[in-house]
């Protein structure tokens, strides 16, 4: 703190403080905690709500024949025998009334539960999808590595300047392109009528239902996240010495024992970014599952978070089953800070 | 530190190497070609197979379609919006924790960082359910609230990096000629953070612009360009949606063109006055 104050004087400290404290507090810590603490209850209603809810319905309809009854009299002549009925009708009107406030006010408090019901009522079919989710992402994630290491090494080592300028441009571009769009690029690919089923009848085939059977949703990720791979790794290998890489050489080593031995311990920081970016993106994207899947299938556990979210309307069960998530993102960033020994300030540069 | 020089290899490895290059930047643009490509066809629905001939017509349907220009004058509210939050938020974490000498200080770091480690839909929703406690429902807002969440992660490390580099002897000095803390900041202090407000305004507006996972769980029932264009593709898709495609495809070659070239003369620079 007071190396803060030394710097900016008490106006400027207490507002640094302020404004960090509205976001960490206020747009961070706050709504994460606001939604695992309705992840542990729900409201019951219970049987009693039910027949409450019938009762009042009940009385509304009451309501409206007095209601009906008191117009015929209304419209009769006046007399004394007619207002003293009109002022009956009224009384029990009023009395109903009351009995249908005192009914909603009950009708309106459910009870607040605390349980894990939200969590324990995911059930198999659930736990299902959530578990191909999370080894969907790993392979994804596996698969972008695979593929990058060698183009983020090529760009980084290999290549002339002019050409890994230019294999840089060709990187970019795919990388920067709004991700909906490069995943509507597989849509017309894998759509049913699309271009890989005009190849594949071309050359005999039936049809393949990409789309209906959420293999459609599995290349589309692998092509939209794959590209987050490349750019962490290649940070980390350019700041490596060629002249290690030489030596090595010089002094007989392999190629792959060159690897190894000296990029691949260089780049590790670089490696657990881009697997907890395209770890986290994959597991987390709605946008792919939902332009990539059509009829029944649902194979992405995002979906079902929707679902409960803004289909069944059921924002507890929905809070469990995002903080599912959160979970299972935060143990895959701690298992990649431990594979590959870096801690938080080596990850977020 | 980085190094021009680039590591010497065989002529067999070459073939190979140029091989998988062939492969990977097919697969990466190839798909894009035909989103293109479709765009340009008389069919009314996208594709390439079945091919009519070649029209502009689908820039002039999307022209006219008027949820999508609202759509843009969205994104681009909730981008201000997320440049005026995230500018301040970033700045202010980046001075705490570069300058905050406490134990706290990863822990800090680490949480005003975890929004970048966080699925987006999640960071959608938990800002929904936390304005929902205090009477707001799902708009414009809340979804500029939850982008800049994350987004205020993004300029905090870009403000950082700068910071690192600052000489802060420099305020040490002018605070011993007499001049107030307020001055220095004003003074010293932002001027030599400049660049870095304009750069990070622009990573702030492209990010939140670019934004879909974020924006879908936190903006109720309005929409943003992006959002509108998540639709249409499952509903109602049309090859105007591939007109928006060559539309961002030829703004991000020219933006990732000149990106390249300016780097390229900053890497020449750099390696000019290095000697």
């Amino acid at each position: 703190m007071n190396s803060l104050l030394r710097s900016f004087g008490p106006y400027l400290t207490a507002l640094i403080v302020l404004l960090s404290g509205v976001w960490v507090v206020g747009m961070i810590v706050g709504p994460q905690l606001i939604m695992v603490e309705q992840s542990f209850w729900h409201l019951d209603r219970g049987g009693v709500a039910v027949n409450i809810t019938v009762q009042i319905d009940n009385e509304y309809n009451e309501v409206d024949f007095l209601s009906f009854d008191k117009m015929d009299l209304e419209a009769l002549a006046p007399s004394a025998e007619r207002d003293m009925k009109i002022a009956e009708i009224d009384a029990v009107i009023a009395e109903k009334k009351a009995r249908i406030a005192d009914l909603e006010a009950r009708e309106v408090i459910p009870e607040k539960i605390y349980s894990m019901r939200n969590y324990t009522i995911m059930g198999g079919s659930h736990l299902a999808i959530f578990i191909k989710t999370i080894l969907a992402s790993v392979a994804v994630t596996m698969i972008a590595f695979v593929v990058c290491y060698p183009m983020a090494y090529t760009v980084a080592k290999l290549a002339t300047p002019n050409k890994a300028a230019l294999i840089m441009l060709g990187l970019i571009v795919p990388y920067a392109i709004n991700e909906l769009l490069r995943v509507f690029a597989w849509l017309m690919i894998l759509n049913y009528n699309g271009v890989a089923n005009f190849l594949l009848g071309l050359l005999g085939f039936e049809p393949v239902p990409f789309l209906e059977s959420g293999s459609g949703v599995f290349i589309a990720m692998v092509y939209a996240y794959v590209l987050f791979m490349v750019f962490p790794i290649y940070n980390t290998i350019e700041t490596l010495d060629t002249s290690q890489i030489e030596a090595a050489r010089d002094m007989g080593a392999p190629t792959w024992q060159i690897h190894r031995k000296i990029v691949l311990p260089h780049a590790k920081p670089g490696i657990a970014v881009g697997c907890i970016m395209t770890f986290m993106l994959t597991a987390g994207s709605y946008s792919v599952p939902y332009i990539m899947t059509r009829g029944t299938v649902e194979p992405w556990f995002t979906q079902l978070i929707y679902n409960k979210f803004f289909e069944s309307l059921n924002w507890n069960t929905g809070s469990a089953y995002a903080f599912t998530l959160l979970i299972a993102c935060v143990i895959f960033v701690f298992l990649m800070m431990r594979l590959f020994k870096v801690g938080i300030k080596d990850i977020a540069k | 530190m980085s190094n021009v020089s680039q590591v010497a290899f065989g002529r067999g490895s070459r073939i190979v190497l140029n091989i998988y290059m062939l492969i990977f930047f097919t697969y990466m643009f190839l798909p894009l070609i035909l989103m293109v490509a479709a765009g340009f066809n008389e069919f009314d629905t996208p594709s390439v197979t079945v091919w009519r001939g070649f029209t502009l017509k689908w820039f002039g349907v999307l022209a006219e379609d008027s949820r999508m220009w609202s759509g843009l004058v969205n994104s681009f509210i909730i981008a201000f919006a997320v440049i005026a939050v995230s500018l301040p938020l970033g700045l202010a974490g980046a001075f705490l924790v570069s300058r905050l000498d406490s134990r706290y200080n990863t822990l800090i770091y680490g949480i005003m960082v975890s929004p970048l480690l966080t699925p987006g839909i999640i960071l959608g929703i938990s800002t929904l359910i936390f304005w929902r406690e205090a009477g707001v429902s799902g708009g414009l807002f809340t979804a500029a609230i939850a982008q800049a969440s994350y987004i205020s992660s993004y300029t905090m490390l870009m403000f950082m990096a700068r910071l690192e580099r600052q000489d802060i002897s420099l305020e040490e000095a002018a605070k011993d000629l007499g001049a107030s803390h307020l001055q220095v900041f004003r003074r010293i202090t932002m001027p030599f953070l400049k660049p870095t407000i304009l750069t990070a305004s622009v990573i702030a507006l492209l990010q939140s612009i670019e934004n879909y996972n974020t924006t879908i769980f936190s903006i109720g029932g309005d929409h943003t360009l992006v959002t509108e264009i998540g639709s249409r593709m499952r509903f109602g898709l049309s090859p105007a949606v591939n007109v928006i495609g060559i539309i961002f495809v030829v703004i991000t070659i020219v933006c990732a063109a000149l990106y390249v070239i300016f780097r390229e003369r900053e890497k020449a620079r750099a390696a000019a006055i290095a000697g």
